[in-house]
């Protein structure tokens, strides 16, 4: 199994000389198992030149079957959903997989097809579009892989994703704040809470499930892709706004038994030289195993035992 | 007035090295009046860069006031006002005015782009600052400070876009992003708006070829602009918009082609092109 990063931004694509080298599109990571399965995870601005890349193979031809998983539908996990070419080939099956909600998730990604948002509606597009409503602690089969999906700890609800391929695994674990204090929900977060006051107990419970689950997730993981957007000030800062820092990556990997981890999801403010001195900080962490940071481009071949990198452009 | 370009780019952000001289945000436009006045024209990711400039002055201290324009809903021209950081100040005042016919469907619009589904804000009265949201309608006037503003709606694809002029004495500024003239040529009400602008800020999406392949997406090429310009005898026309995929040395190309269209236009020799580039400013 091969993994290649075409996104790896956080909240919204950030354009310009400082992001050249990590990359200033929004989160999309595409998954390749052996046997030519397409497999994405997410749909920030990332996938606009992935799917022009499929267009050279299957897609092209309206043969194409895409698997799409979605963490959350926050704007950067899904603006690119319009500008994917193999959408606008008849023929192509695009089966999208996110968390159940409350309504179907036709309507909500409906939403962002249309007027006045959008010249397109997804219900016009060429390709055949499924919908597959997931609950947490799903396992399913995407072509020749397995999936299995939990619960993260983001606001409105996030899932993470476990993918096993070819005798390698990754997870991906992209929004969560840590499994700790604050246990977000539906509810809007207006303030910062004091991170001194006790948890309340039922929400402890939770998020020690929560957590456990996401261990196991990730549990001897040959790479684990996690959300670092903040760094741990920014953390305590802001910590309603769920994401983690690479200390919190580290801590879970470790205790997963995961064997790489790729930090991700960067700030957009975050220029390249800062991601460098980010990544050394997480290497140079006592027990760390192996870290890299996600940059566009980047190709890992992911082999039972490890990840190397390779192959990319 | 000084005009500021903070995004130029048309349908969605282009982050790579290839796109570093002429930027990759998409449409933002700062306006500042000889007598300090605000005005933004469209809120893409621009508009995120212009944020974090303006939270050194009043706006980082709760003490700004500005008018935001925008030109249509597309996710372009608006997906950028979720991260503008002097939103989220208290104190803050924006007055947002958008295409239709009532508030309370720009409101809409804008309540839909921050449901919870979608943005962690969930509401826009989440936002910290005031929000006053009216509707521009199709030539009706109205001042902000010192300048005097008219919207126009142009045809773009199957849905329309304002196009705004600004006057400030006998300055006048025309910003046109996104407009496709089904007929070659914008209505009569159109170029009456354009006719003599000091500066006209106009869609230069396509080269002609790109746009005969995708005329339903209702955009201009620079053939369209050129002729708009020297018909509507503008004294500068800005480049703008431009396609996702035209890289720094295409934009380079689209000006000179650009340039030599205006050139073989009737008056078109004695206008000034520029092509819009993220960190140009112009006074005029």
């Amino acid at each position: 199994m091969r993994i290649r990063f075409w996104g790896v931004r956080g909240s919204f694509p950030v354009p310009g000389p400082t992001t050249n080298r990590y990359g200033g599109n929004t989160s999309c990571v595409q998954v390749c198992p052996d046997d030519g399965t397409i497999l994405i995870i997410d749909a920030g601005t990332g996938i606009r030149k992935l799917g022009q890349e499929l267009m050279a193979g299957p897609c092209g031809r309206g043969q194409g079957t895409v698997h799409l998983l979605i963490s959350h539908t926050h704007w950067d996990h899904i603006q690119g959903i319009p500008f994917f070419a193999p959408l606008y080939v008849k023929g192509n099956r695009i089966n999208i997989y996110a968390r159940q909600r409350d309504v179907h998730l036709k309507t909500v990604f409906a939403s962002q097809n249309e007027d006045p948002y959008f010249p397109v509606n997804l219900d016009e597009v060429a390709a055949e579009v499924s919908y597959t409503a997931l609950y947490e602690g799903q396992a399913f089969t995407a072509g020749g892989a397995r999936v299995r999906c939990a619960r993260l700890n983001h606001p409105f609800i996030a899932i993470g994703y476990r993918v096993d391929a070819d005798g390698g695994s990754l997870a991906y674990i992209s929004d969560t704040a840590p499994f700790e204090r604050i246990l977000f929900g539906h509810e809007f977060m207006a303030t910062r809470p004091d991170l001194d006051a006790p948890t309340p107990a039922g929400d402890a419970e939770k998020l020690r499930a929560m957590r456990q689950d996401v261990v196991e997730l990730c549990r001897d993981a040959d790479l684990v892709i996690f959300d670092t957007m903040f760094r741990m000030p920014e953390y305590l800062a802001r910590p309603h706004w769920g994401h983690s820092s690479p200390e919190h990556a580290l801590e879970l990997a470790a205790e997963a038994g995961a064997r790489c981890l790729a930090l991700f999801h960067h700030a957009p403010d975050r220029g390249d030289d800062e991601v460098d001195s980010d990544l050394e900080a997480a290497r140079a962490a006592p027990g760390a195993c192996q870290v890299l940071a996600a940059r566009e481009g980047l190709v890992l071949q992911i082999r039972p035992g490890g990840c190397v990198q390779g192959g990319d452009d | 007035m000084e005009i500021t370009f903070w995004g130029v780019r048309g349908s969605i952000p282009s982050p790579g090295p290839e796109f570093n001289r002429y930027g990759g945000n998409t449409p933002c436009v700062s306006v500042r009046t000889k007598r300090g006045s605000l005005v933004i024209l469209d809120a893409g990711t621009g508009i995120t860069v212009l944020g974090r400039s303006l939270m050194g002055s009043e706006f980082g201290n709760g003490a700004g006031q500005a008018t935001l324009l925008l030109t249509h809903a597309h996710w372009d021209h608006i997906q950028g006002f979720p991260f503008f950081a002097p939103v989220f100040i208290p104190g803050n005042t924006f007055t947002i005015y958008g295409s239709s016919e009532s508030p309370t469907m720009v409101e809409g619009i804008l309540e839909g782009q921050m449901d919870p589904h979608f943005s962690p804000v969930h509401s826009l009265r989440n936002l910290g600052a005031r929000i006053e949201v009216l509707a521009a309608q199709d030539g009706v006037s109205f001042d902000v400070g010192d300048l005097h503003i008219t919207g126009r709606i142009n045809p773009h694809g199957r849905y329309s876009a304002l196009a705004y002029r600004l006057e400030e004495g006998d300055r006048s500024l025309v910003y046109a992003p996104d407009a496709g003239y089904p007929d070659g040529a914008p209505a009569p009400a159109v170029q009456e708006m354009y006719r003599g602008a000091s500066i006209l800020i106009h869609d230069c999406t396509y080269t002609p070829e790109d746009q005969d392949a995708r005329r339903s997406r209702g955009q201009s090429s620079i053939a369209d602009a050129a002729r708009i310009a020297a018909s509507c005898s503008v004294t500068t026309l800005v480049m703008f918009h431009y396609d996702q995929d035209y890289t720094d040395d295409q934009v380079d190309a689209l000006r000179d082609r650009c340039r030599a269209i205006l050139d073989a236009e009737p008056g078109g020799k004695d206008i000034k092109l520029v092509a819009a580039a993220e960190g140009l400013t112009l006074e005029l």
